[in-house]
C-alpha cells in the first residue's frame, strides 16, 4: 500500500468528476484499457467522483466522447502537482535560484591566503605578487589561475624563492615558502691583509690564510697589521687573508645616576571612553566625561574594520585611562651601583654584538654630589679585532 | 459455452484439484467482515450506487446490497468495494 502511495506521490494523481449517463461502462471501458481507480464515490444518478493517475488521464479524455461523459478535475495531488504551483510562485522561484547562486559564490570566492615559512618581507612580497596575478581575498576563484600556475609564476618572478607550495583547500590558499639562503659566492678574494680595528691586547689568534705578524700578548694600536697577504717578505706571492684574532679591550663606561626616583604607578583604577571615529570626524560616544586631571595615563586603541579589503571608514575608539600614583623611591649607593653595571653591560652588549664577550668590569670611580650618584665603570672585553684591508697593488 | 465443455472443466478441475474460480471462470468473493467485500475475475462493472452494486460475470450478475458503499479501488478484473455490507446476492443467468 505504501508502495502505491509513493507512487502516486511521484506520478501525480488527480481527482476527478465524471457526469454522464453511462458512467460504469465508461470506468468498465477505462479500466479494461489498464487504468488503475480508486475511491470512486456516487454523487447522484449522473455523478461520480473518483482519484485516477496522472497518467491515465489520457486514456480518459479518449474515451469521454464515446460514453457521452463529461471530466472535470477537481484537484491533483503530488509531485508533478507541486512542482507546477511552485513554478507558478515566481517569487519564490526567484528567492530560490538566487539562494543557490550566492551559495555557489561564496563557495567559489577565494577567502583567505595563509603564507607559511617565510619572513615578513618575504610574505609581503609573496601577496603582492600573487594580487597581481588576481589571487587576493574576496576574489572569485573561478577564472583564477591554478595553483601550479601560480606556483610557477611565483617562483619566476620571485627569486628570492627556493621553493613555493600552493594548495588550495577549499575557499583557502595555503602557501608554504622556502628561501634561499644566500651563501656569498662572490666574496672578493682580492689580495689583502688584516688589521686591528682597535687598541688592544691579543688573547687568541687563528689564520686561516696569510702569515701571522703578532702572537698572544701583543699588544696592539689600532690600524697595526695583524696578518699579510704577503706570504713571504719582499716577494710578490700575494694573497687573500682570513682569520680571527680575539684581543682584550677596554671600554669605560661614565654614568650619571639620580638618588631618587619618580614612578608611576597604576593602581587598578581603569576607566573607559568610547567614540565613534567615521572619516575624520570624532564622535564622543560614552564616557567622555572620564578621564580628566592629569592623575591618568591613557591609552587608545582603534578598530581595524575591513570587508573585503575594502577599508571601513567607521571605526571604534576606546581610550584606557589608568589612574596613575607617582612614587618617589630613595636608593643605596650600593643599590644604584649594581643598577648601574646592569645597565651598562647590557648596553655595551648590544653595542658590540654578539661574539664579544665581556669579562670582567670594575668600578673606578662611585661619587655622591647634589642627589646624583657618579659612576665610572672599566669593563674587560674578549672580541674580534681583525678586520680586512686590501692591498692596493697600484694598477 | 457448451454444456460438454463445461462438464469437462468441472471433471479437469475435480481431478487435477485445481481452484474452481480459476478453471470455471468464476469470481471469488471475499469479504472482510462487512465492511470489505474483494471481487477478483469479474467482467465487469454494471452499475454502482450508495447502496447497491451489481457486477457482471460470467454466467450472471453479482448484486450486493449495503449502506454507503463505495469503490475503493478498481482494476481490469478487480474491484475492492468498502462500506456497509447487508447481503450478497447471485443472479445467473437462465
Amino acid at each position: 500500500m505504501t508502495m502505491k502511495m509513493q507512487r502516486d506521490f511521484f506520478q501525480g494523481s488527480m481527482r476527478i468528476k465524471v457526469q454522464g449517463k453511462m458512467i460504469e461502462p465508461f470506468l468498465q471501458a477505462c479500466v479494461r484499457r489498464g487504468s488503475v481507480i480508486s475511491n470512486i464515490k456516487r454523487v447522484n444518478e449522473h455523478e461520480a467522483v473518483m482519484t485516477i493517475r496522472l497518467s491515465e488521464w489520457k486514456t480518459f479524455r479518449q474515451l469521454r466522447r464515446k460514453y457521452r461523459c463529461k471530466l472535470s478535475i477537481l484537484e491533483g495531488r503530488g509531485l508533478p502537482f507541486y512542482y507546477r504551483k511552485i513554478t507558478q510562485r515566481k517569487a519564490l522561484m526567484a528567492a530560490f535560484m538566487l539562494s543557490v547562486i550566492v551559495v555557489f559564490l561564496l563557495a567559489n570566492t577565494l577567502w583567505s591566503i595563509k603564507i607559511e615559512g617565510l619572513t615578513p618581507e618575504l610574505e609581503a612580497n609573496v601577496e603582492k605578487k600573487l594580487k597581481t596575478y588576481g589571487v587576493s581575498p574576496g576574489k572569485m576563484s573561478i577564472g583564477m589561475d591554478d595553483p601550479n600556475d601560480i606556483q610557477r609564476k611565483l617562483l619566476d618572478d620571485i627569486p628570492e624563492l627556493l621553493w613555493i607550495g600552493v594548495n588550495k583547500k577549499g575557499t583557502s590558499y595555503q602557501l608554504y615558502g622556502v628561501e634561499k639562503t644566500r651563501h656569498d659566492t662572490n666574496k672578493n678574494l682580492r689580495p689583502s691583509d688584516l688589521v686591528a680595528e682597535k687598541k688592544g691586547m691579543i688573547v687568541k689568534t687563528f689564520i686561516e690564510k696569510g702569515r701571522p705578524l703578532v702572537t698572544v700578548n701583543d699588544v696592539v694600536k689600532k690600524g697595526q697589521k695583524l696578518a699579510t697577504g704577503q706570504l713571504v717578505e719582499d716577494k710578490d706571492i700575494l694573497v687573500h687573508t682570513e682569520g680571527e684574532v680575539i684581543a682584550e679591550t677596554w671600554y669605560k663606561v661614565d654614568q650619571n645616576l639620580p638618588m631618587n626616583q619618580v614612578l608611576l604607578l597604576t593602581d587598578g583604577l581603569e576607566v573607559r571612553e568610547y567614540q565613534l571615529k567615521i572619516g575624520s570626524l570624532t564622535l564622543p560616544l560614552w564616557g567622555w566625561w572620564e578621564g580628566e586631571g592629569s592623575q591618568f595615563r591613557s591609552e587608545n586603541e582603534e578598530t581595524n574594520w575591513e570587508w573585503f579589503g575594502w577599508k571601513s571608514p567607521i571605526d571604534l575608539k576606546a581610550i584606557h585611562h589608568y589612574e596613575v600614583d607617582g612614587k618617589k623611591y630613595a636608593q643605596s649607593k650600593n643599590k644604584i651601583q649594581e643598577l648601574g653595571i646592569i645597565t651598562a653591560r647590557e648596553s655595551l652588549n648590544q653595542y658590540l654584538g654578539k661574539e664579544a664577550e665581556i669579562m670582567k668590569e670594575k668600578v673606578l670611580h662611585l661619587r655622591e654630589e647634589n642627589g646624583k650618584v657618579k659612576l665610572i665603570l672599566l669593563f674587560k672585553v674578549h672580541e674580534n679585532i681583525a678586520v680586512t684591508k686590501y692591498i692596493s697593488q697600484g694598477d | 459455452m457448451t454444456k460438454w465443455q463445461k462438464q469437462i472443466r468441472t471433471w479437469i478441475g475435480r481431478y487435477f484439484d485445481l481452484p474452481s474460480d480459476v478453471m470455471l471462470d468464476l469470481p471469488r468473493i471475499t469479504t472482510i467482515g462487512s465492511i470489505h467485500v474483494y471481487i477478483e475475475n469479474h467482467t465487469g462493472l454494471l452499475h454502482f450506487s450508495d447502496n447497491e452494486v451489481r457486477i457482471q460475470y460470467k454466467r450472471g450478475q453479482v448484486k450486493i446490497i449495503g449502506k454507503d458503499l463505495g469503490v475503493k479501488m478498481m482494476l481490469k478484473e478487480e474491484l475492492l468495494l468498502e462500506g456497509e455490507i447487508k447481503s450478497v446476492e447471485f443472479l445467473p443467468e437462465a
